[in-house]
C-alpha cells in the first residue's frame, strides 16, 4: 500500500516527524517497507521561460534559445524540440541536474554552440509519457521555482506492508484511522452527498442477488449525461500517487474512492446493459456451465461454475470483484453510468482471481474483506465527485440490496485473560483506553469487558483477536521479558539423534566435508545410473515441479554427490571428499505419503591432499572408501560387519561391494563406472558409498562394549605367506585362520599381496599361474603366561593345515 | 726395567693413544689394545703372578693405579666423543621449521548444520527436546491444523509443491492432491501436540520447500528451526524473554532485540523479531538497508484454533511458537551474499566454515 503523506495529512493530523511516524507504525504492526521522497530526483530542474528562439546556424533541426531561469543571466540552450516558441514556460534542467533516466546535465557544445542546460519533455522528467516535445507549463508558472515543488511532485510516499488480516488498512482513510489510533490524534472521514434530480434510480435499474452467500450487498446508482474526458489535475495526481494510471474522469473517480475509502467501484455504460421492463436488470449470480466473458483487457475468459458474475438478462457483464467486461465498459461515447458499489465474498473472489491470474486493486481488497457498511457511503461520494468532474446529474436514490447486513459483533474480553496471555498487569481502564481509539466500543469495567467491533475490522472475531490489539497498542516493547519456569524439564535428544551427530562427526574426522544437496531428483538419473527400482517401488512425483530435472523426489543421494563432484572438478578442484546425510523417498501404489529413509552417502575423488614436499598424496580408490567405513564403524561401535563382492549397475564391476552387518545388506560401496561418470560430467576414479542410517543405528545398538584385560604377557608374532588361487578371497582365508587358531590366536593382519607381474617371463614367474600370495602376520598370545615355541608351534601348524585344506593354500617358501 | 717402570711406560702410551682417538671406534680399539683379553696391560697383569713376594705388592699397587688411570681416561674420552657425536647428529638433523606440516584433512560440517546445531544447543540448554516430522506432509498438518483458511494463498500451486497421491483418495480423482512438501517446519508443532501432553518444550529442525526459482535470495529448498512451548501460565513475556536470550547467545551480548507485531495464521498475538545490525549497531547502514535492524524470525502465542485441532484446552494451557531460517541466520552471521552457495557443494565454500 502506497501512502502519500500529502494526501494522508488531509485525513489525519500527523504530529510526529516522518521517521518517528515510521517507527511507530513499525512497532504497532504496520511495517514501513520503504520511504520514497518524490521530487528529490529532480533537483536542479526549474521553471524557465523562453525569451528568444532562433534557428541554429549549422543544424536545421536545432534551435538556439535564450531562457530565463530566474538567475542573474539568462541561459543559452540548444534545443531539438519544435513545439514551443518565445514566451513559453518550460521545465529547464540546469547544469549539474540529474534526470530520472540518469542523464547528468553538463555544459556541452552542440554543433559549435555552447548549451548551458536542457529544456525537458514530460517523458524525460518521468512525469508523463509524452516525449514528442517539451512539457509546456501554464503561463502563470513562476520562473525560477523548483519544478518538483511547482508540479506537486514534492511528496513523501510510505510503502506499507499491510498484513492479510488488516484489509481496513488498504485505504487512505483506514491508514489515517490507524495512524490516529497509534499516535493519539484525530482523523477525518471524507463524505459527500450528491445533488440528485430527475427519475429515481429505482425506476432505471433493478438488482437481484441470486446467491446472497457470495454477495452480502449490492448497490447501484445512476448518473446521467456525463461527459467522459480527462480528469482535473488534482484527481489525476491522487490516482497516480496511489500507483494507478489516470484513465478518464469517471474511471479515475472510481479508483480515487477505492484508494481513499477502500471501496472498489465499477462504472458500467448504462446504455449497454439489457433491460427488463424498461430497467437495466442486474443479477449477481454464479457463472453457468461453459459461460465466457471478454474482460476489459480484451481477453476471452472461460468461467468456472463457482465464479461469481454480474449479469444482465443476456450475458455476464463483469467478473464480480475482479474485472469488468469489455462490452459494458465506459467509453468516450458514454452518456449514462450505472455505478456499482458492492460487497463480495472473500473466498469466491480469491478463487476466481487466482484461477484466471487476474489480480487487481479491486480483487486484492475483496479477497481480504470489504466493509459491507461502506458501499452506500462510497457510492454517494463517488456519485457527487463524478457529477463534479464529469458533469451530469445524479438520479435520486440508490438501489441497495443488502441481504447480508451484519449484526453488531459483541466480544467478551476478560481482563485476567489479557494479563495471563501477555504477562502484563493491565487494568480494565488501561485496556479500554487502548482499544477505544481503534473504533471499538468498550463497555464494562473490572474483569469482563463488552467490546463491540466495527464492521471495518473483520479480523476481530474472538477474544484473542482483541488481546492482540491490546498487545500491539500497549507496545510489545513494554511487555516485561520473562522465561518459562522450571518444573524439572530436561533438554535431551533421542538415541537416534545422537547417533546421527556421531556419524557426522566420525565422517568429518575421517576427512569428509558435509554437503547438503537438493531433495529433488531427476527421473533421467535412473538411466544415467542404470538404477532399477524394486518392483514395488515407485518414484515420488511432484505435481508442479519447478523444472523437469527436479520433477521427482530423490530415491538415492548418489546423484546429489556426483553433481557436487562435477561442480568442483569443473572448477579445477580435484580433491573432493564429501558426505551427505539426508532423506531418500520412494512410494508404492496405494500409498498416500512416501517412505522417507534417512541415508548417508559419500564420494571420494582425487587425493586426500595435494602432494606435498614430504607427502606423495596417492590417488584415492576403493580401499580409501572402505577405510572410511572402517574408521566410522569403529567410532560408532558397529561391530561384526563385512563386505562381499557384488554388482551395482552404476559401479565398476569387480570394484563393488555390499556392506553387510549382522547378515543384512545395509548399503554398498564401490568405484563409479566410466559411463556414469561421463553422464554426470565427472572424472574418476571416484569411490562412492551409500548406507541406510537406521540399519547402522540398529547394528550399533546390538554392540555392547565391555572392558577386556590389557595383555600383560608378550605376543609371539609369526609371519605366514600363502599361495592361493585368484578367486580365494582374503576374507575367506582369514575366517579359516581365526577359527583354526583357537584362543591363542589374537589377531591376523594381512600385510602383503603379491602377484607376478603380467609382463613376467616364464623364468621370472615366482608363482603358479592363476594364483596370488597373501602374507599374514599372526599374533599368538595367552592371557596368563608368556608363550613358548612349544606352545605356539602345534597351533600354528594346525592352522596351516586347516587353511591349506580349506582353501587349497600352499605355504610360500 | 722394573715391572713398575714398564707399567708406567704402558700408561703413558695408553693415555697418548686415548688422547689421539678421534672416534668412538678408535677409542674402542685403544681399549681393546690395552685392556682387552689380549691387551698389553692385561698381559702384564697376567705376569704379576710370576713375581717375587717382595716385588708383588708394589707391582700390584702400580698396576691397579695404571688400570684405573687408563680406564678413567677411556671413560672421559668416550663421554667427550659421544657428546660430539650427538652434537653433530643434531646439527645434521636441523630442519626448516617453516616447511608445511604433514596434515590429514579434517572434514567440515556444513555451515547450515553448524547453525542448526548452535540453535538446538541453545534451546537444549533451556530444556527443549528435538522433534522431527516428515518432509512430505499432508495439507492438514501443513495448513489446516495451523489455522490456514481453505483459500489461503500459500496453498496455491504456484507457491507449494504438491506430490502425487497414489492412495486412490477422492482428491486424486479430482486431479488435486492433499499431499505436499512441507512449506515450513510448523507441522512439527501439530505432530508433537497430537502425540504428547503438555508441558511441551521442543525445537523442530528440518528441510522445507517452496516454489521459488533459485537465485541469490531464494532457494526452492531451505532449512528451518521451529520452536514450540505449551505449558500452564506461558505468557507473551515468556516468549519475549526466551527469544531475547536466544538472540544474545546466537549473535552476541551486545545485540539488541525488538519484537514487531505481525500476522501469522497460527499464532496470535504474532510478532516478527529483529536483531540490531551487527555492522552499524543500529544506526542504519547499507548492510541493513538503512533500518538498523535485521529481521530474523517470526513468532507468537499459539492460536486457540490450533489447540482446538489437537485437543488441548486453551483455557488451561497457553503456549508460544517461533520459526527461523538457518540460511537467513547463516547469511547474516557470515555475510554470505548468495544463497545458492549453500547447496552447490563447492568445497571452497564448505572449507570456509
Amino acid at each position: 500500500m502506497r501512502v502519500s503523506l500529502t494526501w494522508l495529512r488531509e485525513l489525519v493530523d500527523i504530529t510526529l516527524p516522518v521517521e518517528e511516524l515510521c517507527d511507530r507504525l513499525d512497532m504497532t504492526g504496520t511495517k514501513v517497507e520503504a520511504v520514497h521522497t518524490l521530487g528529490a530526483a529532480l533537483e536542479g530542474v526549474v521553471v524557465g521561460q523562453v525569451l528568444d528562439k532562433e534557428p541554429h546556424p549549422d543544424a536545421d533541426k536545432l534551435s538556439y534559445c535564450t531562457v530565463d531561469v530566474g538567475g542573474a543571466e539568462p541561459l543559452k540552450i540548444v534545443c531539438g524540440a519544435s513545439n514551443f516558441g518565445a514566451g513559453d514556460k518550460v521545465p529547464v534542467a540546469c547544469v549539474g541536474a540529474t534526470l530520472p533516466g540518469g542523464l547528468t546535465i553538463k555544459r556541452a557544445k552542440l554543433r559549435g554552440l555552447e548549451s548551458q542546460g536542457m529544456m525537458c519533455s514530460a517523458a524525460e522528467l518521468e512525469v508523463g509519457g509524452d516525449a514528442s516535445g517539451l512539457l509546456i507549463l501554464p503561463a502563470d508558472a513562476p520562473v525560477g521555482e523548483p519544478f518538483a515543488a511547482y508540479y506537486g511532485l514534492s511528496d513523501t510516499v510510505l510503502e506499507l506492508e499491510v498484513t492479510p488480516n488488516r484489509p481496513d488498512c488498504l485505504s487512505m482513510v483506514g491508514v489515517a484511522r490507524e495512524v490516529a489510533a497509534v499516535t493519539g490524534v484525530a482523523y477525518r472521514t471524507p463524505a459527500s452527498t450528491p445533488a440528485e434530480e430527475g427519475v429515481p434510480a429505482s425506476e432505471l435499474v433493478s438488482v437481484e442477488i441470486a446467491d446472497p452467500g457470495l454477495c452480502p450487498r449490492y448497490t447501484a446508482r445512476v448518473i446521467r449525461g456525463v461527459k467522459i474526458g480527462p480528469s482535473p489535475a488534482w484527481l489525476a495526481d491522487r490516482v497516480a500517487a496511489a500507483g494507478a494510471r489516470p484513465v478518464n474522469n469517471v474511471v479515475d473517480v472510481t479508483n480515487f474512492i477505492l484508494f481513499e475509502l477502500g471501496q472498489p467501484l465499477h462504472a458500467f455504460d448504462l446504455a449497454t446493459i439489457a433491460t427488463r421492463d424498461g430497467k437495466a436488470a442486474i443479477t449477481v449470480r454464479a457463472a453457468s456451465e461453459g459461460e465466457t466473458i471478454r474482460t476489459l483487457d480484451g481477453q476471452d475468459r472461460a468461467l468456472a461454475s463457482d465464479a461469481l458474475v454480474i449479469a444482465d438478462d443476456e450475458r455476464a457483464i463483469a467478473l464480480a470483484g475482479v474485472m469488468g467486461g469489455e462490452a459494458t465498459e465506459v467509453s468516450e461515447a458514454t452518456m449514462d453510468i450505472l455505478l456499482e458499489s458492492a460487497c463480495f465474498d472473500t473466498a469466491s473472489t480469491s478463487r476466481t482471481s487466482r484461477r484466471l491470474g487476474l489480480i487487481s486493486e479491486s480483487s486484492i481488497r475483496y479477497e481480504r474483506g470489504v466493509d459491507p457498511e461502506l458501499a452506500a457511503r462510497a457510492s454517494d461520494r463517488a456519485a457527487a465527485l463524478i457529477a463534479e468532474v464529469a458533469g451530469g446529474t445524479v438520479a435520486p436514490g440508490i438501489v441497495d440490496v443488502y441481504p447480508g447486513r451484519p449484526d453488531p459483533l459483541h466480544i467478551e474480553l476478560r481482563t485476567s485473560r489479557v494479563n495471563a496471555l501477555l504477562g502484563t498487569t493491565l487494568t480494565a481502564a488501561d485496556i479500554s483506553g487502548l482499544l477505544t481509539p481503534l473504533g471499538l466500543e468498550v463497555s464494562g469495567e473490572g474483569e469482563t469487558l463488552d467490546v463491540v467491533v466495527p464492521t471495518f475490522r473483520p479480523d476481530l472475531e474472538r477474544e484473542v483477536d482483541l488481546i492482540e490489539e491490546v498487545a500491539r497498542l500497549f507496545g510489545l516493547e513494554n511487555i516485561p521479558s520473562t522465561r518459562p519456569g522450571g518444573r524439572g524439564r530436561v533438554g535431551s535428544r533421542t538415541p537416534v539423534q545422537r547417533f546421527r551427530d556421531s556419524l557426522g562427526r566420525a565422517l568429518r574426522a575421517a576427512g569428509l566435508d558435509e554437503h547438503i544437496g537438493y531433495s529433488f531428483g531427476d527421473r533421467k538419473d535412473l538411466d544415467r545410473l542404470g538404477w532399477e527400482l524394486a518392483s514395488d517401488e515407485v518414484l515420488v512425483e511432484l505435481i508442479n515441479p519447478m523444472s523437469e530435472d527436479q520433477a521427482v523426489m530423490r530415491w538415492t543421494l548418489v546423484p546429489s554427490l556426483l553433481r557436487a563432484l562435477s561442480h568442483n572438478q569443473r572448477r579445477g578442484i580435484a580433491d573432493v571428499h564429501l558426505y551427505e546425510m539426508g532423506t531418500s523417498f520412494v512410494t508404492a501404489e496405494g500409498r498416500k505419503q512416501p517412505k522417507e529413509r534417512l541415508m548417508v552417502a559419500g564420494v571420494l575423488a582425487g587425493s586426500w591432499t595435494r602432494p606435498g614436499w614430504n607427502d606423495p598424496a596417492p590417488a584415492l580408490d576403493f580401499f580409501d572408501g572402505k577405510g572410511v567405513l572402517e574408521v566410522v564403524f569403529d567410532a560408532l561401535g558397529v561391530g561384526r560387519w563385512t563386505v562381499r563382492a557384488a554388482e551395482r549397475p552404476w559401479l565398476q564391476p569387480g570394484r563393488t561391494a555390499e556392506v553387510i552387518v549382522g547378515g543384512d545388506v545395509v548399503g554398498w560401496l564401490g568405484e563409479i563406472g566410466a559411463d556414469v561418470l561421463d553422464a554426470f560430467d565427472a572424472t574418476g576414479p571416484a569411490t562412492v558409498f551409500e548406507l541406510s542410517v537406521p540399519a547402522l543405528v540398529k547394528a550399533a545398538s546390538r554392540t555392547t562394549r565391555a572392558f577386556t584385560d590389557i595383555p600383560r604377557f608378550p605376543a609371539v608374532t609369526l609371519d605366514l605367506a600363502l599361495v592361493v588361487a585368484e578367486d580365494v578371497t582374503a576374507d575367506r582365508v582369514m575366517t579359516v585362520m581365526k577359527s583354526a587358531g583357537g584362543t591363542l590366536l589374537e589377531s591376523v593382519r594381512l600385510f602383503d599381496v603379491y602377484r607376478d607381474p603380467a609382463s613376467a617371463t616364464e623364468e621370472e614367474r615366482r608363482l603358479p599361474a592363476g594364483t596370488k600370495s597373501l602374507a599374514f602376520s599372526l599374533a599368538y598370545r595367552a592371557a596368563d603366561r608368556t608363550l613358548s615355541d612349544d606352545d605356539v608351534r602345534p597351533v600354528h601348524e594346525k592352522l596351516i593345515r586347516k587353511v591349506s585344506g580349506a582353501v587349497g593354500a600352499e605355504v610360500r617358501g | 726395567m722394573a715391572i713398575s717402570d714398564e707399567l708406567r711406560a704402558l700408561e703413558s702410551e695408553a693415555l697418548a693413544a686415548v688422547g689421539a682417538a678421534e672416534t668412538l671406534e678408535d677409542l674402542e680399539a685403544v681399549r681393546i689394545g690395552f685392556l682387552g683379553k689380549k691387551g698389553s696391560l692385561t698381559a702384564i697383569l697376567r705376569g704379576l703372578g710370576g713375581l717375587s713376594a717382595e716385588e708383588r705388592p708394589e707391582a700390584g699397587r702400580v698396576s691397579n693405579e695404571v688400570r684405573r688411570s687408563v680406564e678413567s681416561a677411556l671413560d672421559a674420552k668416550r663421554e667427550e666423543l659421544e657428546r660430539a657425536a650427538r652434537a653433530s647428529r643434531i646439527a645434521a638433523e636441523v630442519v626448516d621449521v617453516t616447511l608445511p606440516g604433514r596434515a590429514r584433512p579434517l572434514g567440515h560440517q556444513h555451515v547450515l548444520h553448524q547453525v542448526v546445531d548452535e540453535i538446538v544447543e541453545i534451546f537444549s540448554g533451556l530444556g527443549y527436546r528435538v522433534a522431527e516430522g516428515p518432509e512430505v506432509e499432508l495439507d492438514y498438518y501443513n495448513f489446516t491444523a495451523l489455522n490456514h483458511p481453505a483459500d489461503h494463498p500459500a496453498r496455491a500451486l504456484q507457491d507449494t509443491f504438491y506430490v502425487k497421491d497414489l492412495s486412490g483418495d477422492r482428491a486424486v480423482v479430482e486431479g488435486e492432491s492433499d499431499v505436499l512438501l512441507r512449506t515450513h517446519t510448523s507441522p512439527g508443532q501439530v505432530h508433537v501436540m497430537e502425540t504428547q501432553q503438555p508441558p511441551i518444550y521442543v525445537v523442530v529442525p528440518g528441510k522445507v520447500y517452496r516454489r521459488d526459482v533459485a537465485d541469490p535470495s531464494h532457494l526452492p529448498q531451505f532449512t528451518q528451526v521451529e520452536g514450540l512451548v505449551v505449558d500452564e501460565g506461558i505468557t507473551f513475556g515468556d516468549l519475549k524473554g526466551t527469544l531475547e536470550h536466544f538472540v544474545r547467545e546466537m549473535f552476541g551480548p551486545d545485540r539488541r532485540v525488538r519484537l514487531r507485531p505481525h500476522f501469522f495464521p497460527f499464532t496470535e498475538p504474532s510478532a516478527e523479531v529483529d536483531v540490531s545490525c551487527g555492522i552499524c549497531g543500529g544506526s542504519g547502514c547499507r548492510s541493513c538497508g538503512g533500518e538498523g535492524w535485521l529481521e530474523i524470525l517470526g513468532c507468537g502465542m499459539v492460536d486457540p484454533n490450533v489447540f482446538g485441532y489437537v485437543g488441548i484446552d486453551p483455557e488451561k494451557y497457553t503456549g508460544f511458537a517461533f520459526g527461523m531460517g538457518a540460511e537467513r541466520i547463516a547469511g547474516l552471521k557470515y555475510g554470505v551474499p548468495d544463497l545458492r552457495h549453500f547447496i552447490e557443494g563447492d568445497t571452497r565454500f564448505l572449507h570456509q566454515f
